[in-house]
């Protein structure tokens, strides 16, 4: 993967209103920690997002401060949950001679023959967490889902990892599932409707106990 | 619908509707999801049609999750009553969504079809809610 570089300046006033500033003048406070000192910076947020798509941990990223270069990754980062714009990031400071734990987005190829005839392909896992060196981190982990029948499931002993990358999950892990369709029958939701309508009568019959006991 | 099994208190005090979801607020199950961007009370019988509509949409194919509950009683004093003398007796359920709250995910279809039937599920509910997608989807 080609490492991204990002330019950053130091940070030295850490209370929230002057992270508000720095947020309106179109900055994002970070901190980087792991193998080295911990350092508050502040990164460019037009920068960020014009190179940054999508958020990983497995993006080895050069940040470039005042005096030396760091190679990191993204350990975590907060979001506004209504405009989706980033309040701040982790950055883990890696060493290029320690193992790192990191999570690795898994690509899915092909298309599940059981889907074709009707089936739903489930996905549990998203990300798979692993173990390597940072010379050995992978951009992704393929799995093909072509052969999946109906009922079939790909679990992670069946995963073929790069040398060097240790799987952080059990064998009987279920990664990818093709279930069976569930068919719904328009006159079952009927049903359902006029049920509820029923349930709400019998509801105060039902929490009469509970007065009874609160009274007492 | 939607409705508790069994509660403890018949009638719940109304409580503050302010501030952003804290929790519920990413998208966990599925690959898209509807996120509310305002605070209010939806009732079960609008979760239930957002899920109709949506499900309808969708046919075949799809998996859908409700990630509200309607914990919440509303009550209702009868028509043309005078005030006083208690409060009303318990109407239906509401479930309590604060902005940020993801209210349905979807997965196993493509994305022009979830968004469809999540824009669909949206008008069927008193909210402005806007679609999202997992992070590392996009």
């Amino acid at each position: 993967m080609e490492r991204k570089t990002l330019t950053t300046t130091k940070r030295t006033d850490f209370r929230k209103g002057v992270n508000r500033r720095l947020r309106k003048e179109g900055k994002i406070p970070a901190v980087i920690y792991g193998h080295t000192e911990p350092r508050a910076i502040a990164l460019d947020e037009l920068e960020f997002n014009r190179k940054f798509h999508y958020m990983s941990e497995n993006m080895i990223i050069t940040l470039k401060t005042e005096d030396r270069d760091y190679d990191v990754l993204i350990k975590d980062y907060q979001e506004d949950v209504l405009t989706e714009r980033i309040m701040h990031i982790d950055f883990f400071a890696i060493d290029e001679k320690s193992e790192l734990s990191a999570r690795v987005p898994i690509h899915i190829e092909g298309s599940a023959a059981g889907v074709r005839e009707g089936g739903i392909l489930e996905t549990y896992l998203y990300e798979l967490d692993i173990q390597c060196l940072p010379k050995d981190l992978p951009d992704n982990i393929s799995v093909d889902i072509s052969p999946l029948e109906i009922g079939d499931s790909i679990h992670v002993s069946d995963l073929e990892v790069p040398e060097g990358v240790k799987l952080l999950h059990e064998d009987e892990q279920v990664l990818i599932h093709v279930s069976h369709q569930r068919i719904e029958e328009e006159e079952v939701e009927e049903e359902e409707l006029e049920e509820g309508l029923e349930g709400e009568e019998g509801l105060e019959g039902e929490e009469v106990e509970g007065e009874e006991e609160e009274e007492a | 619908m939607l409705s508790p099994k069994r509660t403890k208190y018949r009638k719940r005090q109304r409580g503050s509707l302010s501030g952003k979801a804290g929790r519920g607020n990413t998208i966990s199950f599925g690959d898209f999801g509807l996120v509310a961007t305002e605070n209010k009370w939806i009732t079960n019988r609008q979760i239930e049609a957002a899920r109709i509509a949506m499900t309808r949409y969708m046919k075949r194919g799809g998996k859908v999750w409700i990630r509200l509950f309607p914990d919440m009683p509303y009550t209702k004093k009868p028509a043309e009553t005078r005030m006083g003398k208690g409060k009303g007796a318990p109407e239906y359920w509401v479930a309590v969504v604060k902005a940020g709250t993801v209210m349905f995910e979807i997965a196993g279809v493509p994305r022009s079809v979830a968004h469809e039937a999540l824009r669909l599920a949206a008008h069927k509910l008193p909210i402005k809610a806007r679609f999202a997608a997992r992070r590392t989807m996009e």
